[in-house]
């Protein structure tokens, strides 16, 4: 029976026929039922694309139009309150000799190099410690996920700075030790790091993902590895970090595009100037200074796509770079 | 069936099937187009032509009916205190509704920028002094001197030194003033006793304020500091350089020189370094709400403050430091007496986009001109302007001690002709924030003074010049 006849023997509709027929033999599937498909396939294109309108709506209005326009914007002078004058390069060339841009670019990077590590190495310390099984388990994973939650949010941020300031409870506890404190968030040498240790309380998400990973590693890999004489380093090197692998690309890449788009912390505990003297001036708060403070929307928009082009590059060396450090369990 | 044919037909519906995907496609660029376009059509649409009913004879006079949008900033009970007004206003007011848009002051200016940039100004807008050039520079604010003039605004209570601080820098009327804040001393009384310095008189100089904090500090506790640091706070360089006679800003100049910066911030360095003043960590570490300030919190004796923030700031000293006592003195004078004061008044202005002029003229002269409505907001936002509803305020006994001597600090300093500093379009932007950034990288950072002021001063008017 040919796939139409099988068609009509189903009523004449869309019967399973077809479906075996498309699956057994994309050859012959593909002519007979032509005028039938397309008639169907075009309903369903329809309805498809009304159902995708929604969604399609949203990324031309939200996304890629504001994006585009950004674009040009970056190409104008635009200070809000009048119509943007084309300026050609001039936002681009002007990022070149502006010191606070680099002081922000400076901040950053730092930022990024202190609390990715940070924030992968404690979450996974902690992944493991809970992996391997207790009681209250869930009681304690929400606990520790939970300045997830919070943690970039406006109160954390100003509790944080109660926290590091000169009487604060950080110096209080430094002062049961013996140990004299300082003035955390207005010194410049140490205000980023208050900064830094407020995204490394916030481990939650990167360690819920590890221990998710840790527990689908096969125990008796483990078991093997132990039979062969490797000790608890062996094991954790040899069998867990290569299981986990794409947990670790995963997280790598997520937390760093995140710290790079750090905002928050740095606005309150800095009252929003950056300060003090330009140590928590995160590249994302220097933009919404340009453009929201100073009305300079064209440099401001130059900066964001500045940043949008290293993110791009730095994840792209990522997933360059993957297949020589990341092990997926189905590669032969 | 033969394979040719299939072939045939294969490409043909793959060939249609092409065809509906390219003008799928066309179509959806084309729909992307036509929505980009209209986004960039909406953000560029700025201002507007002056409406007809805001010029003339009958310059805003007309049909008072309709509805208005009021925007303004506050929150708490300044919102229940600006509805009690506008409720008031409708109901003398048949057939008007009144629209209010608040948000805090910080968040205030945002929303007004992209409002401004696609033509949605609220027909009446708050404003400050500080920011009015900024919009007025682009030629969003109506000139309020015509329906003055006509009657519709009626501003013969606000004295003209204070109307003054309302004007652009091309004279032009832009913002009613309702409302006058004004720097003041605050002093921590309970510790200047102690410390045997007393509470300072009116009438003194600015060397005699630093020497009164230099004096004091030999007797103050352990952890409290003279004075607070102020080299970097930009209204205390402002009334300084008021005090000796100098303008600030010379159109969209700065009026001073890298040397006047140099000097102002060699007085604070040498409290600082003689251990009179806070340390710079502790200072950039302060928090801003004045609940939080240092002053409020006993750690310093004195610091420059709004003289309306007295209620607040001796309410959290109260919990902070129980039985100690802070007030307010007028700022230290010039050697030779004149006014070191500067008000910041906020007021309302009508943006030319207005559609609704003589509604918007009619609200802000019931504002700032009926009785029943200012008793009601009560001096919310800084001394009320209209010298009438002022003493109205003073004569009530039932007025909280705090607001009661805010308003007769305001009284004294009017009567003083206090100076008007005309700010040009950019200030907000260019000079607050980057002054004080200047002086932290001196003062924590140990950057060369002269360098850092020259470099302050050109960028500032270079940012001047093309704001």
């Amino acid at each position: 029976m040919s796939v139409r006849e099988g068609a009509r023997a189903g009523g004449g509709g869309v019967g399973p026929a077809v479906a075996r027929g498309v699956a057994g033999d994309p050859q012959e599937a593909s002519v007979p039922a032509a005028p039938h498909t397309s008639s169907r396939r075009r309903r369903e294109a329809l309805a498809a694309y009304a159902f995708l309108t929604p969604w399609l709506v949203g990324l031309v209005g939200l996304t890629l139009g504001p994006m585009l326009y950004s674009l040009y914007l970056s190409f104008t002078r635009y200070n809000l309150l009048s119509p943007p004058q084309w300026s050609g390069l001039a936002n681009y060339q002007a990022m070149l000799a502006d010191p606070r841009l680099q002081d922000s670019i400076r901040v950053t990077v730092v930022y990024v190099a202190l609390a990715v590590p940070g924030i992968l190495v404690v979450s996974l310390l902690v992944a493991l410690v809970l992996a391997r099984g207790m009681r209250f388990l869930p009681m304690y994973r929400a606990a520790f996920y939970l300045p997830s939650l919070i943690g970039a949010s406006v109160a954390v941020s100003f509790l944080w700075r109660q926290l590091f300031a000169g009487d604060g409870v950080f110096n209080a506890l430094l002062g049961v030790f013996g140990l004299e404190g300082r003035t955390w968030i207005g010194d410049p040498d140490t205000a980023l790091l208050t900064l830094v240790a407020l995204s490394v309380w916030t481990f939650g998400s990167p360690m819920i993902i590890f221990l998710a990973g840790l527990r689908q590693v096969p125990r008796d890999l483990y078991e093997a590895a132990e039979m062969d004489g490797a000790g608890p380093v062996r094991r954790f090197t040899s069998v867990t970090l290569p299981l986990i692998s794409p947990l670790i690309f995963f997280n790598v890449l997520l937390t760093t595009v995140n710290s790079f788009q750090a905002f928050t912390p740095a606005y309150v505990i800095s009252g929003g100037t950056g300060g003090p003297a330009n140590s928590t001036l995160f590249y994302t708060l220097y933009l919404y200074q340009r453009g929201f403070a100073e009305l300079d929307m064209g440099y401001a928009s130059a900066m964001a796509w500045l940043l949008l082009v290293v993110l791009a590059v730095f994840t792209a060396v990522m997933f360059a770079t993957s297949r020589f450090w990341v092990y997926y369990g189905d590669e032969r | 069936m033969s394979s040719s044919t299939t072939t045939s037909r294969t490409t043909s519906l793959r060939t249609t099937s092409g065809r509906r995907r390219t003008r799928a496609g066309i179509v959806a660029g084309a729909t992307a187009l036509v929505l980009l376009t209209a986004g960039c059509s909406g953000g560029t649409r700025v201002g507007g032509d002056a409406p007809e009913a805001a010029s003339g004879d009958d310059a805003g006079l007309g049909d008072v009916t309709g509805e208005i949008r009021l925007a303004y900033w506050g929150s708490g009970s300044r919102v229940d205190l600006t509805n009690g007004v506008s409720d008031l206003f409708v109901a003398e007011n048949e057939g008007v509704s009144v629209t209010p848009e608040f948000t805090d002051f910080a968040a205030y200016f945002q929303r007004l920028n992209v409002q401004a940039s696609s033509g949605g100004m609220a027909c009446i807008t708050q404003l400050q002094g500080r920011q009015l050039n900024d919009y007025a520079g682009q030629g969003l604010l109506l000139d309020l001197q015509p329906l003055v003039d006509s009657g519709a605004i009626d501003v013969s209570g606000i004295p003209e030194d204070v109307l003054d601080t309302g004007r652009g820098t091309d004279g032009a009327l832009y913002e009613i003033p309702y409302g006058a804040a004004y720097d003041a001393i605050m002093v921590n009384t309970t510790l200047a006793e102690e410390a045997g310095v007393g509470s300072p008189a009116d009438g003194w100089t600015w060397q005699e304020f630093f020497d009164y904090a230099r004096a004091a500090q030999g007797s103050l506790p352990e952890g409290v500091s003279g004075v607070n640091l102020l080299g970097g706070h930009p209204n205390t360089f402002i009334e300084w350089l008021r005090g000796r006679g100098q303008e600030v800003f010379e159109g969209t100049e700065a009026a001073f020189s890298a040397d006047d910066v140099v000097e102002y911030w060699s007085i604070w360095e040498g409290l600082r370094g003689d251990g009179v003043t806070i340390s710079a960590p502790d200072r950039a570490a302060e928090a801003a709400q004045v609940e939080q300030s240092w002053i409020a919190q006993g750690r310093v004796m004195s610091d420059n403050k709004p003289g309306n923030q007295i209620g607040q700031a001796q309410g959290a000293i109260e919990g902070a430091q129980p039985g100690q006592e802070l007030t307010t003195v007028q700022l230290p004078r010039g050697e030779d007496g004149s006014s070191s004061t500067v008000l910041f008044t906020s007021g309302w202005s009508i943006p030319r986009s207005c559609d609704n002029v003589p509604t918007a003229a009619a609200y802000i002269d019931f504002w700032i001109n009926d009785p029943e409505a200012n008793a009601l907001f009560a001096s919310n936002n800084g001394a009320v302007t209209n010298t009438e509803m002022l003493q109205a305020q003073l004569d009530d006994e039932s007025l909280d001690p705090a607001t009661r001597q805010t308003l007769e600090l305001y009284q004294e300093i009017v009567e003083d002709e206090p100076p008007t500093v005309l700010y040009p379009a950019g200030y907000q932007a260019n000079f607050e924030t980057a002054f004080q950034r200047a002086y932290e990288d001196v003062a924590l950072n140990g950057a060369d003074p002269q360098a850092t002021a020259e470099s302050f001063v050109e960028n500032l008017d270079a940012a001047l010049a093309s704001a």
